[in-house]
């Protein structure tokens, strides 16, 4: 039995809000940091809208833009930072306070996850202000399909760090991820004019359900062009919701297994 | 309206250190505690108990293991054998129990370069259960003029200290402190010490691994020697010292006979420069004077030192 009479103190929420909220103040300073993160979106967005040509308007643009989010900065810029983090010492620091060691590495993903809200809502103001924007045939869809799209490149990121050795490497060892999930996507071509065997396989990577999900909420669209809707919208969802869902197991538990807090001795 | 009460008589100027009593439960308990890298064991087999108001100091040299054996108590690593209990409760599995009463202080760590101290001191405490106010923090260790600096510019030792605040940050009944004077100046020594003899007189026990002596000699109630994974000399630091002779050291000049060896002492070097070394310093130093006195003999450099902790150390680190 222990003697341990411990007090209650602040919840979760706001222990990991101290944490985050420095977090975030450490980003407002990193002047270059803000400054792509910034500028990140507008370029993206007016490289989609060029490269997309016509067929992109609107809640479509969005949907692009959301998905590159999530890849080029979601992702890259938080193996980025809890590389940098384990290399300066500090997550093994911060591993010796009342934190768990999940609400260290969400606390640390905090400022990104802000800047890509605020992204996808820029550009999604953007497509408003232009006049293009059209009402989504299921809002949760798109929604649901960000947060969990997040949530896969939170996890993908720490597993990353497991191979990436500085800040500097994370260029390279990123780029599995970053081309490999980005070119089957389904965000440059449909991915119904891939062979059965690879169009199978695209819909496997991390970003395709996003773009599947959201896809779907927005104009009913599947992956295959067919267009549904009420029941059969949901049981079309079911596919990617699934195949997110194991992405975020499976890096989980690579994360879980092999994250390292310390620099290699 | 009632008078307000006296308050109590003043306590004594200098108290002496209270001793715990000696049935308060020990706040760490170690017990076979292995640890295992791969192929490489780091701890084969360390026991200790630290009880509350006492300073535990683990010395060795670097690689003995210290570390590894900290790690474990602190909960940051899994034990490979043995087991570990920190207030009654697993460091790692109870990692929610336990930390709010633990303070752990790492042999190198780091802090975000862009916060200042106080931000820095402001941060931890919020993720923290019953932190103490950061004024006091800082107060703490001497970083109050500091406070508005960002990490970045701080000296080595100054970065040390507010490492120390955040350790304490949470008024901990146990402090791990893994070489916590390390790169600072002799002043900062000495505020770090005065501060855990502090926290110890309120009760918290300390483990504390170091590898300057005059800090185990310093501060710590028990001390154990460290030596590939393993406990070699354990005790108090009279009882650690007693494991080695004393020594009487002087010269002869030329000309001058020897002088008779009393019993128990055992020669090292015989003339002109002479060591002894003996379990009974106090009578065979009276016998060399007596004999010096009654011939005329100058003892030059004379020097008699009892076993020091420094010795005991040295012997366990050249055996090999």
């Amino acid at each position: 039995m222990t003697t341990l009479a411990t007090p209650v103190g602040p919840s979760p929420l706001r222990r990991v809000g101290a944490l985050a909220a420095a977090e975030t103040r450490l980003l407002a300073r990193n002047r270059t940091a803000v400054v792509n993160s910034v500028l990140m979106p507008l370029l993206l967005v007016g490289f989609v809208a060029v490269v997309g040509g016509d067929g992109l308007l609107g809640a479509d643009l969005l949907v692009a833009a959301a998905g590159f989010t999530l890849v080029f900065l979601t992702y890259y810029n938080l193996v980025t930072t809890y590389v940098a983090r384990r290399e300066d010492l500090v997550l093994q620091r911060l591993r010796t306070g009342e934190l768990s060691d999940g609400q260290v590495l969400l606390a640390t993903a905090v400022p990104t996850l802000l800047v890509t809200a605020v992204q996808i809502g820029l550009v999604a103001a953007g497509v408003a202000v232009l006049g293009r924007w059209t009402a989504p045939v299921d809002p949760v869809l798109p929604v649901l399909a960000v947060l969990l799209g997040a949530t896969v490149m939170v996890l993908l990121a720490t597993a990353s760090t497991v191979f990436t050795r500085t800040p500097e490497s994370a260029q390279i060892t990123t780029l599995p991820v970053v081309m490999g999930a980005t070119a089957l996507s389904g965000l440059f071509f449909p991915l119904n004019v891939l062979p059965e065997e690879l169009a199978t396989v695209a819909r496997l990577l991390p970003l395709t359900p996003v773009i599947e999900l959201a896809q779907l909420g927005v104009d009913g669209r599947t992956w295959d062009g067919e267009v549904v809707a009420g029941a059969g919208l949901w049981w079309a969802a079911l596919g990617p919701l699934g195949t997110l869902l194991a992405w975020t197991a499976i890096a989980a538990l690579a994360t879980a297994r092999w994250f390292r807090w310390s620099p290699r001795r | 309206m009632h008078p307000s009460v006296a308050s109590a008589p003043p306590s004594p100027a200098e108290s002496p250190r209270p001793t715990p009593p000696a049935s308060a439960p020990p706040a760490v308990e170690v017990a076979d505690l292995r640890r295992r890298y791969g192929d490489f064991e780091a701890v084969r087999g360390v026991s200790f108990e630290v009880r509350p108001g006492e300073v535990f100091a683990l010395l060795g040299v670097n690689g003995a293991g210290k570390t590894s054996a900290l790690e474990v108590l602190e909960g940051l690593a899994p034990v490979s054998g043995g087991s570990v209990r920190v207030l009654g409760a697993d460091p790692r599995r109870e990692r929610a129990v336990v930390r709010p009463h633990l303070g752990v202080l790492l042999q190198v760590s780091g802090l975000p370069g862009d916060l200042t101290v106080a931000e820095t001191v402001r941060t931890w405490a919020g993720t923290l259960t019953a932190p103490r106010p950061v004024d006091e923090a800082l107060a703490q260790v001497d970083l109050t003029g500091r406070a508005d600096v960002r990490v970045r510019s701080l000296s080595g030792g100054e970065r040390r200290r507010l490492d120390l605040a955040l350790a304490l940050l949470g008024r901990p009944r146990v402090l791990v402190l893994d070489e916590p004077t390390t790169g600072l100046d002799p002043e900062s020594r000495r505020t770090v010490w005065r501060l855990v003899r502090d926290l110890v007189d309120d009760g918290a026990a300390v483990v504390l691994t170091t590898h300057h002596l005059e800090e185990a000699e310093e501060l710590a109630d028990r001390i154990a020697v460290m030596r590939a994974g393993r406990i070699v000399l354990a005790g108090t630091r009279e009882e650690i010292a007693e494991t080695q002779p004393a020594t009487i050291r002087f010269t002869l000049d030329d000309g001058v006979p020897q002088p008779p060896v009393p019993a128990g002492v055992h020669v090292v070097s015989a003339g002109p420069r002479v060591e002894w070394h003996t379990r009974a310093l106090q009578p065979a130093l009276a016998r060399l004077l007596a004999w010096a006195a009654a011939y005329g003999v100058v003892l030059r450099g004379l020097q008699a030192r009892s076993a020091s902790l420094e010795q005991a150390f040295l012997a366990v680190a050249d055996a090999e």
